[in-house]
C-alpha cells in the first residue's frame, strides 16, 4: 500500500502507453479498415498538415483561435447578466417570483436545441454562434449563483446583523463571497456548456473554427484529420478548464486545499 | 444603559394552524455588567431569550428592553458569540475582528489599533493572516469573542460558546473567559446547559424548566463566590472541588432533575 | 433588520409570477405583432401552438411530430441503456478494485475533455444516418456521468459498513453484493439523472447533423424552410420531453432517499 502512491503515475503511464500500442497494432494490421480510422503515422500526418500549411481555409492554431474567441465572448456575456440575476434571484423572493417563470419555460429547452433557430434569426455567421454559447452559458450561472445564496449558512447572516452591518458592506463582504463556491461551480458548467455549443454549432455550418474542421474532415471522409479535429477540441477545452480552475483558487485562497 | 429587562414574556411558535409555546412569562432583569448564565434542560428555550435580547426573534407577548429601550432588531450594542463560532471563512482572523469596526466607519489605522490590542489579549498573535479552516475550535472561539468584543459593546451575549470544543479546551476557555469578563466587565447573558460552567462564570444562574420554559429558580452564585473566595484560586479544578461551588451544583442539579418528576407547573422562583 | 431577506407576501409573490410569465409571453407576441420582424421569423405564441397542433396529424419531413419523437426516444434509450448497462458496473468495479481504476482512469481522464458532440464526425462516417449515429454521441455524452457517479458510490462508502460487515463474518462477495452495491445505490441514481440529461442533450445535437429522422432533423429541416413556427415547435417538444425525463429520476431518487432516511 504504501507504494501505492508511487505506483499510481507508473500504471497511468502504463496504460496510455499500452492503449496506444494496442492502436498502433491495430491499424498496422488491418484490424481496424483505414477508411474507419487513423493510425497513428496518419494521425502525426494530419496534425502536421493542418499546422503548417493548413486545411479547411486556416491553419490549425487560427481554426482554435476562432472557437476560442467566440466561446471567451459568448460566455463573458452569459456570465456577466447571468451570475447577478442569480445572485438577485437568490436574495429578493421578489425578483424570484418575476424571473422564475419564464426561466422555468426555457430551461428544459437544451442549448443545443437554440441553434437551428439562432441560424433561421442570425445566419450561418458568428452571431449565431455567440447566441447559442450564450444561451447555454446563461442557464448555469444562473442556477448556481441563485444556489449560492440560497445555501449561505443563516448563522453568518446573523453574525453580520448582530455586528451591525448595512447593506452595501453586506452584499460586497458577505453575500458574494459567501456565494462563490458556488458561482464557480456554475462558471465551470457554464464553460462546458459554451464549449460544446460551440463545436456544435460549428459543426452545422461555419466558415472557421474547430467544429468546422471536423465537419470538413467528416466530408471528406479523412479520418486522420477528424481526429486532430477531436484532439485540439479536447486540448482547447482542458486548457480552458485548467485556467478556470486556476482562477478559482486564486479568487478564494479561504478554501483548504 | 445596558440593564436587560423580561417584561411578562412569552414566545410561542405557530405552526399548522396551532399555537406551541416555547416561553411562558418570563420575568428577569439582568443588572448592568452583571454576569447571568441561564441553565436548563433542551428545548426549554433559553437560547430563544437570547436571540430575543439579540433583536434575532421576537416575543409575542411582553416586552424585552435593553438599556430602557425596546429591542427591535440586531445590533452591535448586543454582540452575539454563536455556539458555531459564525467566522466569516473567507475573511482573516484579523479581517473577522475588524468586521464590525469596519461596518461602524472605524477608519483604518484605528481598526489596526484595536485589532493589535485584541489579537494580544486573546492570545492570538501570528495568526493576524490566518483563515478560519486553520484554526483549532478553541481558537475560532477566541477569534469570535474578540470579533463581539472589538465593538464594545455594551451587552455580550453568549450562546452555548463553548459547546462545540472539547472538555479541556473548555476549561481553558472558561478560565480566560473569567478573566476577561473581570478586566473588562460588562453586561453578559450567557446559555449553558453545562451547569459547572454556569457555576464558575456567573453572579446568578437562572434555572428553567423545560417545554414550555419558565424560571423555576434563580440562584445568587456571586455572593457565595464573594464569601467563599474563589476568585482568589488560580485554576478552575481548584474552584471546582471547593465544598461551596459542589454544593450549589448539586442544587442545581437536582433542580433540573425534579423536573422530570413534575408536570412542568413550577412557579417562577425568588432569589435563593 | 437592514439586511435580512424581504418578506412578500404570497399574495405579492403570485402576482409577480404572474407578470414573469405574462411579460415573456406579452414581449413576444408584441415584437411578432409589430412587422418589425417578418412572420417567418419570429410567429406569435399562437401561430406556434397552430403549428405544433398541426404537426401533430401532419407529417414534416417525413413523419408527424409524435413519430419524430418517439423515433428521437427509441435513439436516447439505447445510447443511455448502453451507457448505464457499461458505465455503472465498471464504475462500480472501479471503485471496488484499486487496480482497475489505476488502470482505467488515465484513460478515462485522457478522453473526458473531448466534448460529446465531437464525436458526431465518426458517427457519421461509421453507421451513415442509421441509429448507430446518434446513439454513439448519445453514449459518449451519457457515459461520463454514470462511470463517475457509480464510481464515487463504491468508493466512497463509508468505511464503517464494510468493518461492521467484515468483524459480522461476511466473505468477500457477500460485503459486495449486500453493503456496498446498496450503499452505492444513491449516487448510481444521481449519476443516472445526470446521465440522462446530458445524454437527451447530446441526441438533440446529434439529430441536428446526422439523422433522417427525429426531432433533431424535424428542427433542421424547419431551419432550412426558415420557418421559425416548426422550429419552436421542435424545442417545445424536446424541453417537454426532456423535462418529463428529468422529473421521472428525481421522483425516483427521492423515493429512495425516502427509504433510507437521507
Amino acid at each position: 500500500m504504501m507504494q501505492a502512491s508511487a505506483r499510481r503515475p507508473a500504471v497511468a503511464l502504463a496504460s496510455i502507453g499500452g492503449a496506444l500500442a494496442l492502436w498502433w497494432l491495430f491499424t498496422a494490421t488491418g484490424v481496424i479498415p483505414a477508411m474507419r480510422f487513423a493510425s497513428p503515422r496518419e494521425f502525426a500526418d494530419a496534425f502536421e498538415q493542418i499546422s503548417s500549411q493548413g486545411y479547411a481555409d486556416a491553419k490549425l492554431w487560427q481554426h482554435a483561435l476562432q472557437s476560442c474567441e467566440l466561446v471567451a465572448m459568448g460566455f463573458a456575456v452569459a456570465v456577466a447578466v447571468g451570475v447577478p440575476l442569480g445572485l438577485a434571484m437568490g436574495w429578493s423572493p421578489r425578483a424570484e417570483a418575476f424571473f422564475n417563470p419564464p426561466f422555468l419555460l426555457l430551461r428544459p429547452i437544451p442549448p443545443l436545441a437554440w441553434i437551428p433557430l439562432a441560424i433561421v434569426w442570425l445566419g450561418l455567421g458568428d452571431a449565431a454562434k455567440v447566441m447559442v454559447i450564450f444561451v447555454a452559458a446563461f442557464v448555469p450561472s444562473v442556477i448556481n449563483s441563485y444556489t449560492g445564496v440560497r445555501s449561505i449558512e443563516p448563522h453568518l447572516v446573523e453574525a453580520a446583523e448582530t455586528l451591525g452591518i448595512r447593506r452595501g458592506m453586506f452584499l460586497r463582504e458577505v453575500l458574494v463571497p459567501a456565494a462563490l463556491p458556488h458561482i464557480f461551480s456554475g462558471l465551470r458548467l457554464s464553460l462546458q456548456a459554451a464549449w460544446t455549443t460551440l463545436v456544435a454549432g460549428e459543426l452545422v455550418g461555419a466558415l472557421r473554427g474547430l467544429g468546422q474542421v471536423l465537419s470538413a474532415a467528416a466530408q471528406d471522409i479523412y479520418p486522420a484529420m477528424i481526429l486532430v479535429g477531436m484532439v485540439a477540441v479536447g486540448v482547447c477545452g482542458g486548457a480552458m478548464t485548467l485556467a478556470l480552475a486556476a482562477a478559482e483558487r486564486r479568487a478564494m485562497p479561504w478554501r483548504a486545499a | 444603559m445596558s440593564e436587560i429587562v423580561f417584561a411578562n414574556v412569552s414566545r410561542a411558535f405557530r405552526r399548522d394552524g396551532r399555537d406551541f409555546p416555547a416561553l411562558e412569562s418570563i420575568d428577569l432583569t439582568v443588572g448592568e455588567r452583571e454576569f447571568v448564565a441561564i441553565v436548563g434542560p433542551s428545548g426549554c428555550g433559553k437560547t430563544t431569550c437570547l436571540r430575543m435580547v439579540a433583536g434575532l426573534e421576537f416575543p409575542t407577548s411582553g416586552e424585552v428592553t435593553v438599556g430602557g429601550a425596546a429591542v427591535r432588531g440586531p445590533g452591535p450594542e448586543r454582540a452575539v458569540v454563536f455556539q458555531q463560532f459564525a467566522l466569516f471563512p473567507w475573511k482573516s482572523v484579523a479581517e473577522n475582528i475588524e468586521f464590525g469596526l469596519k461596518a461602524k466607519g472605524v477608519e483604518a489605522a484605528a481598526r489596526r489599533a484595536t485589532i493589535a490590542g485584541f489579537v494580544e489579549l486573546m492570545g492570538l498573535q501570528g495568526y493576524e493572516s490566518a483563515f478560519p479552516h486553520q484554526l483549532s475550535g478553541g481558537m475560532q472561539q477566541r477569534v469570535a469573542i474578540a470579533r463581539a468584543y472589538a465593538l464594545d459593546p455594551a451587552v455580550l451575549l453568549m450562546d452555548e460558546p463553548f459547546g462545540a470544543l472539547d472538555a479541556q479546551t473548555r476549561s481553558v476557555m472558561q478560565e480566560e473567559l473569567v478573566k476577561l469578563a473581570r478586566r473588562n466587565p460588562r453586561t453578559v447573558l450567557f446559555i449553558t446547559h453545562a451547569v459547572e460552567e454556569a457555576v464558575y462564570l456567573a453572579d446568578r444562574v437562572v434555572v428553567m424548566t423545560r417545554r414550555p420554559g419558565r424560571i423555576r429558580e434563580i440562584i445568587d452564585v456571586g455572593r457565595v463566590r464573594r464569601e467563599e473566595g474563589w476568585d482568589r484560586l488560580e485554576r478552575i479544578e481548584e474552584v471546582m472541588d471547593q465544598p461551596s461551588f459542589v454544593h450549589l451544583r448539586t442544587h442545581i442539579w437536582k433542580s433540573l432533575r425534579e423536573q422530570q418528576q413534575t408536570n412542568g407547573q413550577s412557579n417562577q422562583g425568588g432569589e435563593q | 433588520m437592514a439586511v435580512s431577506r424581504t418578506k412578500a407576501s404570497r399574495a405579492q409573490l403570485f402576482a409577480l409570477s404572474a407578470a414573469g410569465f405574462a411579460s415573456l409571453f406579452a414581449l413576444w407576441s408584441a415584437v411578432a405583432a409589430s412587422g418589425w420582424v417578418a412572420p417567418q421569423f419570429l410567429p406569435p405564441p399562437w401561430a406556434v401552438a397552430e403549428r405544433f397542433a398541426f404537426l401533430l396529424s401532419h407529417p414534416f419531413a417525413g413523419y408527424t411530430i409524435e413519430q419524430h419523437l418517439v423515433s428521437s426516444i427509441g435513439r436516447f434509450l439505447m445510447g443511455f441503456g448502453l451507457a448505464a448497462a457499461i458505465g455503472v458496473p465498471l464504475g462500480l468495479a472501479m471503485g471496488w478494485f484499486r487496480w482497475l481504476d489505476e488502470v482505467v482512469s488515465p484513460l478515462f481522464e485522457a478522453v473526458r475533455f473531448v466534448a460529446p458532440i465531437a464525436w458526431v464526425p465518426f458517427a457519421a462516417l461509421w453507421f451513415g444516418t442509421g441509429i448507430g449515429g446518434p446513439t454513439l454521441v448519445i453514449f459518449m455524452g451519457a457515459f461520463p456521468p454514470a462511470l463517475v457517479n457509480s464510481y464515487r458510490g463504491a468508493r466512497f462508502v463509508e468505511p464503517r459498513l464494510i468493518e461492521a460487515a467484515q468483524t459480522l463474518g461476511a466473505g468477500s462477495w457477500r460485503v459486495i453484493a449486500q453493503v456496498l452495491l446498496p450503499a452505492s445505490v444513491p449516487s448510481i441514481v444521481a449519476g443516472l439523472r445526470i446521465s440522462a440529461g446530458l445524454g437527451w442533450q447530446s441526441l438533440v445535437g446529434a439529430e441536428l447533423i446526422v439523422a433522417s429522422s427525429g426531432i433533431g432533423y424535424l428542427m433542421v429541416k424547419g431551419q432550412s424552410n426558415m420557418s421559425s413556427a416548426i422550429v419552436m415547435s421542435g424545442m417545445i417538444a424536446i424541453g417537454i420531453v426532456g423535462f418529463a425525463i428529468d422529473i421521472a429520476l428525481r421522483r425516483v431518487e427521492a423515493a429512495i432517499h425516502a427509504r433510507r432516511g437521507l
